[in-house]
């Protein structure tokens, strides 16, 4: 049993250069492989065209073939493809379908034509399987990041497919969460026979259960299979891929700390019932950068929601002294935002009008928005829409906008969000150098310990609703 | 009212408003409205948010009872304290159309509130055949409006991050959501596919429930019962 790609050249626009240029791998069911490699080097493309659901949703074959065990999954209908590949997504926010989880897993069932009367039974023994029992009765959008994915691994472990497909699966998630779901995944693989491709720029949740590390460059599969045993730093960091417990060795320069900017007094924010910050308090100083940490689900994201005006919550939160909900209209960008998704920033028509578009009045806006387009090698593309560019270079704009004018305090959610080395390593450089440069108070959350260890000046974990000091970062 | 099937809720309801239009008589729109927010009560609906949605049908109500009021045949009559009897042509007006509105806002939240809309689309397709790239289609389109409700916001927000402050529902705001909404729509028609989901495809049934008592006897009150009594009574 294999996935075979044979001479395959794919483009997502006919009149485009090929992302997949001529593709040829095979990758075993017996084993448990892991494809890694730059952002934007064709990865998650291959795991779509092994799902089926390219070319049939998107982009276009130009010659060659790929088959699951001997079959192109594009000509199969969608109850028997599932059965051969199941795929795990890279957004969790749009790949469920009802309300519930419980709905949720029902409609997989259903949609395989499981009997009735197993139906309950199959979904609990899924659910039980990912630890996430407790889950069954929840909404979909209450559930956090970590536990989105834990759910969609429940739905696959339901359907059974031949093949698991994950598009990183940990992106999103902590590394309690990711160790425990790679172990399931081991578990699916060993017991149930299940053939397992993922796709991820970190490997450190995968050494323990992969079999196998591939290489992807320009869209072509490098030769070497590599063991994760025998994987050296040094590998890993010519290869762009991110290295378990290896500093990102960031030149910052040492921290001044200014005037406090953004101050939270005694935030708290429920989502329905469930009360997600119960009075965080904290302070962030001009000049300094602060880490936040914790585990999926802990309200890193509900914070950060609050302090962008996303959800209403109570207590204070000050900027310069200023309630965040009331401010001024000149006062407006003074809190910059980098959201999870880069898309989420994008409010223009055009890569240079995102520029452009904070420097209203300037009469040097023009030049500007040149000389930060050529240094982040997007000149070229100044006049497509924000959109038609590939994840990376969508969050290298993102941060870009965000340097045009000068803010206070730069807010960001997972600035590195399923990016490899180089390009976490070039995003923190540049939100970092605005912070110390422009006397800028920058609060990131990740839940990558290293990056937090080496970036932030100050590390804060967020556990059971508040803000405490984090072991280690001299706090 | 939770645990009667959805079709047949909606069928009874449905019936229900058009003896309603039939009869231009405020005793039984009121008596619809007040047993619908009744109903809604036993049925445990929060009171809360029963409060919320009657705000802007009180105050339609109140609008539409001065505009039948003011504009009835002999509404050029002035008014006066002696005449405030219910068989004054003006006032009956009046009371009739906001009491119309009451009673069909009272049905409408009723069937909203008592029902849960998985059950109601499976309902739907199990009873009225409703076809189920259709059924499967609104469900998915449905959990979108949350999300879509807080695209709006992180939009928003992204302005705001930018120093730019847009008007609600300004075109500038909803250009990159309907960008947005596009990209969902393919997303979710892939993740839907990806699970087994085809418009085509024979599914099985989980809770295939068969009508009970308690449902037929809706149906009976509602399509035989209410228009009988609305036709006897004078």
């Amino acid at each position: 049993m294999s996935i075979r790609f044979e001479d395959l050249e794919f483009s997502y626009f006919a009149d485009r250069r090929a992302v997949l240029p001529g593709l040829t791998a095979e990758f075993d069911a017996e084993e448990i492989t892991v494809l890694t490699g730059a952002s934007g080097c064709g990865k998650s493309t291959l795991l779509y065209l092994a799902a089926g659901a390219y070319p049939h949703s998107a982009g276009v074959v130009r010659r060659g073939r790929v088959t699951v065990d001997g079959e192109e999954p594009g000509a199969l209908a969608p109850p028997e493809r599932c059965r051969r590949v199941g795929m795990m997504f890279q957004n969790p926010e749009l790949q469920f379908c009802m309300d519930t989880v419980k709905n949720e897993l029902v409609f997989c069932l259903e949609n395989i034509r499981t009997p009735p009367e197993k139906i309950e039974a199959r979904l609990d023994e899924a659910l039980e399987f990912c630890g996430i029992p407790h889950l069954k009765e929840r909404a979909l959008l209450s559930l956090s990041g970590g536990e989105r994915q834990k759910v969609m691994l429940a739905c696959l472990t339901a359907l059974e497919p031949r093949w698991l497909l994950l598009d990183e699966p940990f992106a999103n998630i902590d590394d309690a969460s990711a160790r425990a779901i790679a172990a399931k995944l081991r578990q699916l693989h060993r017991e149930r026979g299940m053939g397992i491709l993922a796709v991820d720029h970190r490997l450190d949740n995968w050494l323990a259960v992969a079999d196998t590390v591939r290489v992807m460059e320009g869209g072509l599969l490098r030769p070497e299979r590599m063991e994760p045993a025998g994987l050296t730093p040094e590998t890993l960091e010519a290869l762009g891929v991110i290295v378990p417990g290896r500093s990102y060795a960031p030149a910052l320069a040492p921290a001044e700390p200014g005037e406090v900017v953004l101050e939270l007094r005694g935030l708290t924010l429920s989502h329905g019932q469930n009360a997600i910050l119960k009075g965080v308090n904290a302070a962030f100083r001009a000049g300094c950068i602060y880490a936040v940490v914790g585990e999926s689900g802990c309200g890193k994201s509900s914070l950060f929601g609050a302090l962008s005006g996303l959800y209403p919550y109570k207590g204070q939160a000050l900027l310069e002294g200023r309630e965040l909900r009331r401010l001024r209209r000149a006062d407006l960008g003074k809190v910059g935002f980098v959201t999870q998704n880069p898309q989420d920033q994008f409010v223009s028509d055009t890569v240079r009008e995102e520029i452009t578009v904070g420097l209203r009045g300037d009469p040097r806006a023009g030049e500007q928005s040149e000389a930060i387009l050529r240094k982040i090698g997007l000149w070229r593309y100044r006049d497509i829409s924000p959109y038609l560019l590939s994840q990376g270079q969508q969050r290298r704009l993102g941060v870009a906008a965000l340097m045009a004018y000068p803010c206070k305090a730069l807010i960001c959610d997972e600035p590195t969000y399923a990016q490899d080395r180089n390009n976490t390593r070039a995003i923190m450089d540049a939100l970092c150098r605005q912070a110390r440069e422009h006397g800028v108070a920058l609060v990131f959350s990740t839940h990558d310990r290293q990056l937090a260890e080496d970036y932030a000046d100050e590390i804060w974990e967020l556990r059971e609703g508040a803000l405490h000091a984090y072991a280690g970062s001299g706090l | 009212m939770r645990t009667l099937d959805p079709a047949c809720k909606f069928v009874s309801l449905l019936c229900a408003t058009f003896v309603l239009a039939a009869r231009h008589d405020p005793v039984w729109n009121l008596a619809a409205f007040f047993l619908a927010v009744g109903w809604m009560l036993i049925s445990r609906v929060r009171g809360k948010t029963m409060g919320l949605l009657l705000l802007p049908v009180l105050l339609t109500a109140a609008g539409m009872f001065f505009t039948g009021y003011r504009f009835s045949a002999d509404g050029a009559l002035p008014f006066r304290a002696e005449t405030l009897h219910i068989g004054d042509s003006a006032l009956w007006n009046g009371l009739t159309l906001s009491s119309r509105v009451l009673a069909y806002a009272g049905l409408g939240l009723l069937f909203a509130l008592t029902t849960d809309r998985v059950d109601m689309v499976r309902s739907f397709q199990r009873r009225f055949r409703l076809p189920q790239v259709f059924a499967y289609g609104l469900l998915a389109a449905w959990g979108i409006f949350p999300q879509a409700a807080r695209e709006y916001r992180r939009t928003k927000a992204a302005f705001r991050a930018r120093g730019i402050r847009v008007a609600p529902m300004s075109p500038a705001l909803l250009k990159p959501l309907l960008v947005k909404a596009v990209r969902w729509s393919e997303e979710l028609s892939v993740a839907m596919e990806s699970k087994g989901f085809s418009s085509g495809a024979e599914r099985s049934e989980f809770a295939r429930s068969r009508l009970r008592r308690r449902d037929w006897a809706a149906l009976l009150c509602g399509c035989v019962l209410l228009p009988l009594a609305a036709a006897l009574w004078k």
